[in-house]
C-alpha cells in the first residue's frame, strides 16, 4: 500500500504532499520524504554511481527503512516525485508504470492554465485522480 | 497524444493576438506589446515542454536539451524538425527553420507601404514590414524561452529573418 506520495518543485518546495493513511502519522511520512530529497540530489549529481540509470527519470529505490520503502522519479523539468509504500516486496515494473501514470496527472495538471507554476497544486481533479492510480497500485502489486 | 489542433485558427488567432497588442492595448508601445506577446508564448512553451518531455530520458547538458527542443519539441509544433543547429559551444545556438510556418502565410500591409513618404520608400516599408514580420515572432520566441526555462535553462531570445521564409532564432543561455 503506498501511504504517502510527494511532488517537489526544482528548489525542493513542496507542490503536493499526501498521505494516505488513517492514523496519525503524516508528520512522520513527511519526513521520510523530506529526508529521500537529499537521496535524489546524490544521485542525480554523483552519477558515477548509478550510471546505468544516468539519464533515466525513475531513479529507483532510494533508500528503504524498517517499515517502509522509498522511490524517487525525476521529471525532466526538475521536478520530483516521491512514493513512499509499506510493501517489502514491489515489483520494479509496477513502481514505473505507477510513476508514468502519475506523471500523466501531473502533466495534465500544470498544463490548467490557472494553475500559477512553482505553486501548489490544488486542483481536486488532480488529487481524484492521484487517489485513484494510489488505489490501483495496491490491487496490481496483490493479484 | 492524439491531440489536434486546427492550423488555420492557430494561425489566425495568433495574428489576431499581435495585431489587437499594437494596435488595441499598446498603441504607442511596441516593446511594451513585445513583452506581453513574449510572455503568452512564455507561458505556452512552458506547459507545453513539460508535455513533450514526458517520455524523454534525463538531459544530461544544454545540448541535449536545445536537441529535444529542434527534434521532438518542434516536430509537435510544426510537423518538421529544426533545419539547422548551429552553436558555438559557449552558450549560444542559433536554430533556423528554413520554412517557418507561422511566417508563410504572412503578407504585408499594402497600406504601410502607402502611407510612408521618405525618399527612399521601398526601404522605409522593408523596415515597417520586418517590423510587422517582428512581432509575430516574439510568440514563438516566448515558447522556446518558456520551455528551455521549464527545463531548467534559463536564457534569452531572439528572432532574425533577414531571409524569408527562413527564420533564424538566437538562444542565448545565461551562465
Amino acid at each position: 500500500m503506498i501511504v504517502c506520495i510527494a511532488v517537489v518543485g526544482h528548489q525542493n518546495n513542496p507542490l503536493y504532499l499526501q498521505s494516505f493513511t488513517e492514523s496519525d502519522d503524516a508528520l512522520k511520512l513527511h519526513h521520510i520524504v523530506h529526508c529521500s530529497l537529499d537521496v535524489v540530489d546524490e544521485r542525480v549529481n554523483n552519477p558515477k554511481k548509478s550510471a546505468p540509470t544516468l539519464s533515466e527519470t525513475f531513479l529507483g529505490l532510494l533508500y528503504p527503512t524498517e517499515n517502509y520503502k522509498v522511490y524517487g522519479y525525476l521529471t525532466n523539468t526538475k521536478v520530483k516525485f516521491i512514493m513512499v509504500t509499506t510493501d517489502l516486496d514491489v515489483r520494479d515494473a509496477d513502481v514505473r508504470n505507477f510513476f508514468r501514470r502519475f506523471h500523466a496527472a501531473y502533466v495534465d495538471a500544470v498544463s490548467n492554465p490557472f494553475h500559477v507554476p512553482g505553486k501548489k497544486i490544488t486542483s481536486r481533479t488532480f488529487a481524484e485522480r492521484v487517489s485513484t492510480i494510489v488505489k490501483s497500485f495496491g490491487l496490481n502489486s496483490a493479484g | 497524444m492524439g491531440r489536434e489542433v486546427s492550423e488555420s485558427c492557430l494561425e489566425n488567432l495568433l495574428i489576431e493576438i499581435v495585431s489587437s497588442f499594437c494596435t488595441g492595448f499598446y498603441v504607442d508601445k511596441p516593446e511594451l506589446a513585445a513583452r506581453r506577446i513574449e510572455a503568452i508564448g512564455f507561458q505556452v512553451g512552458h506547459q507545453l515542454s513539460e508535455r513533450c518531455a514526458i517520455d524523454q530520458p534525463r538531459f544530461t547538458d544544454h545540448l541535449e536539451a536545445i536537441k529535444f527542443i529542434c527534434k521532438d519539441f518542434w516536430s509537435e509544433l510544426f510537423k518538421k524538425q529544426i533545419d539547422n543547429l548551429k552553436t558555438n559551444h559557449r552558450g549560444t545556438f542559433v536554430l533556423q527553420d528554413n520554412r517557418f510556418r507561422w511566417l508563410a502565410h504572412l503578407s504585408v500591409d499594402p497600406s504601410l507601404d502607402a502611407s510612408s513618404s521618405i525618399q527612399d520608400p521601398s526601404a522605409m516599408a522593408k523596415n515597417k514590414a520586418a517590423q510587422a514580420t517582428g512581432m509575430h515572432l516574439y510568440f514563438p520566441c516566448g515558447i522556446i524561452r518558456g520551455a528551455l526555462s521549464n527545463l531548467g535553462i534559463p536564457c534569452a531570445v531572439s528572432a532574425d529573418i533577414s531571409n524569408l521564409p527562413a527564420c533564424s532564432f538566437l538562444v542565448r543561455i545565461k551562465a
